[in-house]
């Protein structure tokens, strides 16, 4: 049985109160080494919205047509990953083969994409709160758009910390998980705004 | 045969993925009785324990079980024990969560106006936060809570925290940190009492 | 291979080039389930037992696998032994099973175990690599213990479950949310290269 959420408050949750990466930890490897910059912070924000929002889909719809039909529930980590592997790779050719451009600004980003844990974490999440295709939708969309705004964020306030004086030890990763941690609390505080029923 | 030619590497990658997927189906058929098992057990024990019927040993839930009665009411599927000179009844419940369906198990007295316990079976909340519903301090805030005027509740929020029920009140203390649990739970019990309420209210 | 690099492997992934400490490497599959001690040790023995023994198997089938798909047989022979950890936890520890969720497949992509694979699995023998799995495995385990006990004791007063606090302690329900794992890795962190540089940086 698919859990009754109404459409609009799983999207503000997935975004704000239970943020993927703030909430949930997901996507740390490429977030702070990523993060210094915040050109590069919005290229791949953008690039994890996308293939968040597909693989989501898509592997909602394997899991549903495909997995539980024959049987091969148990192989669903190998399956998820090969097919975000191959969303990516797809992904890649027809950006390039449409727009130059854009793939300029997302290509680099594509392949490190296939190792964010952001990605599978979304996916086994609709797997095991058995969601809708439509609530796989707007769960995976409110995700990614929830992991761009934290990195967006979390670039534009590392301008300003690079200039802090800041102890020895904790130059780099150090300061930047302490910063990453006030925004996971600043986050929480949205929870207030959000209701059941 | 050349390690990086076209033929290698297909018939490679065929091999290796064959071999793995065999090995793991081979794993998963040798314990899926045991995972089916488990559940069955699970489910058993979950209900025993709403019903707070003592068990220790795996045979024994299996013999208790069988005691109980199971019966069909207006389409619901009711678990009927006596205990202690009293009828006592369980029904399975489920609901939302904060992020997907919690299921359960919800005992109550004849008179729908006393829970015997709960217990959950099975929920997707955070591990720590929410998660905590399924943990004893929470459940056994249940045992004999009064439902006062056919109500419960569960408190959120800043009023949360004590770790303790007042059970003549029916105020069962929430989970810190997992407002929306909390409520979700204050919801769906509330839900079940008024059906189960309407179903045994005529059978006094 | 002799005793004293196994020694020194064992030096690197446990202290030196812990791959927390150097790189922020692979916590995102774990922090979220430490604020209790039994399902980080779970979990984190999980990924130990899957370094162990991907580097193991890469390590013994490396000279067969075509560079092309080099990558992808990694990803795979890792999501086999997660596989393993999954069926094993549903079949034996069903309770913990159901606790970690999702989190259990999520070691698939725990950086540390593609980062060992492509950086000493590759291009070492089978025992040295399984051995460098293993303390890479318990190097990031003490990291993640060590997070899950100052959590579950400031944020639950139990330690395993066990309450181990007066009950006049206030629970810190800080500890309990997302943003003290932050703040405690930043301190480790923080501890540990004042350590590794003698205090003087």
């Amino acid at each position: 049985m698919s859990p009754q959420i109404a459409p609009l408050s799983l999207f503000f949750a997935s975004i704000f109160t239970s943020n993927i990466l703030l909430a949930n930890f997901l996507g740390m490897c490429s977030f702070i080494s990523i993060s210094k910059d915040y050109t590069s912070s919005n290229g791949l924000g953008l690039a994890v919205t996308v293939v968040l929002t597909i693989t989501g889909v898509v592997n909602w719809a394997v899991l549903h047509y495909i997995l539980y039909p024959l049987g091969l529930y148990y192989l669903r980590f190998i399956v998820f990953i090969i097919v975000i592997a191959a969303v990516v790779q797809i992904l890649e050719m027809v950006i390039d083969r449409l727009s130059p451009a854009l793939y300029m600004t997302l290509g680099i980003f594509l392949p490190l994409i296939t190792v964010n844990c952001a990605i599978l974490g979304a996916v086994l999440f609709i797997e095991i709160r058995n969601y809708t295709l439509g609530q796989s939708a707007i769960f995976s969309l409110g995700s990614g758009l929830g992991w761009w705004l934290a990195i967006a964020s979390l670039a534009a306030i590392r301008k300003k910390v690079d200039k802090a004086p800041v102890p020895a030890g904790l130059k780099g990763p150090g300061i930047t998980l302490i910063t990453i941690g006030f925004m996971a609390m600043a986050f929480i505080g949205f929870s207030g705004m959000l209701q059941v029923q | 045969m050349k390690k990086d030619g076209i033929l290698y590497t297909v018939v490679f990658s065929f091999v290796i993925t064959f071999l793995f997927v065999f090995l793991l189906a081979l794993a998963n058929e040798g314990t899926s009785e045991i995972v089916q098992k488990n559940q069955e057990l699970a489910r058993q024990k979950a209900i025993l324990s709403a019903m707070a019927i003592p068990y220790s040993t795996d045979k024994e839930v299996n013999v208790l079980y069988k005691s109980i009665e199971i019966l069909d009411k207006e389409g619901v599927r009711l678990y009927k024990s006596m205990q202690g000179g009293k009828t006592i009844y369980a029904k399975e419940f489920s609901g939302s969560g904060l992020w997907g369906t919690i299921t359960g198990i919800l005992s109550v007295d004849e008179q729908v106006s006393q829970i015997v316990g709960i217990q959950i079976v099975n929920h997707n909340e955070t591990p720590g936060l929410g998660g905590r519903v399924a943990e004893p301090w929470f459940k056994e805030q249940f045992r004999g809570l009064k439902a006062k005027n056919g109500k419960i509740r569960v408190t959120y929020g800043a009023e949360a925290g004590s770790g303790k029920a007042n059970k003549e009140e029916g105020i069962v203390d929430g989970i810190t940190g997992a407002s929306r649990t909390s409520q979700s739970m204050d919801t769906i019990l509330n839900g079940e009492l008024v059906v189960l309420k309407k179903i045994l209210g005529g059978t006094k | 291979m002799t005793a004293k690099d196994l020694n020194k492997i064992s030096r690197e992934n446990l202290w030196f080039n812990n791959p927390i400490f150097i790189q922020i490497l692979g916590i995102c599959s774990t922090l979220a389930v430490t604020n209790l001690l039994t399902n980080t040790l779970i979990m984190t023995l999980g990924v130990t037992f899957v370094a162990a023994f991907s580097n193991l198997t890469i390590a013994f089938m490396k000279d067969w696998i075509p560079r092309k798909v080099r990558m992808i047989v990694q990803v795979l022979i890792i999501s086999f032994y997660v596989i393993i950890v999954d069926i094993l936890l549903r079949a034996f520890l069903p309770e913990i099973s159901k606790n970690l969720g999702p989190y259990v497949g999520l070691i698939i992509t725990n950086c540390i175990l593609m980062g060992r694979a492509e950086a000493f699995a590759q291009s070492n023998p089978p025992f040295p690599a399984f051995w460098d799995g293993l303390t890479s495995g318990i190097g990031y385990m003490w990291v993640l213990m060590t997070i899950a006990f100052v959590r579950e004791l400031l944020g639950f007063g139990t330690l395993f479950g066990f309450p181990v606090t007066p009950s006049w302690f206030p629970q810190w329900t800080i500890m309990v949310m997302a943003p003290s794992a932050f703040f405690l890795v930043a301190i480790l962190l923080w501890i540990a290269k004042n350590r590794m540089t003698g205090g003087k940086a």
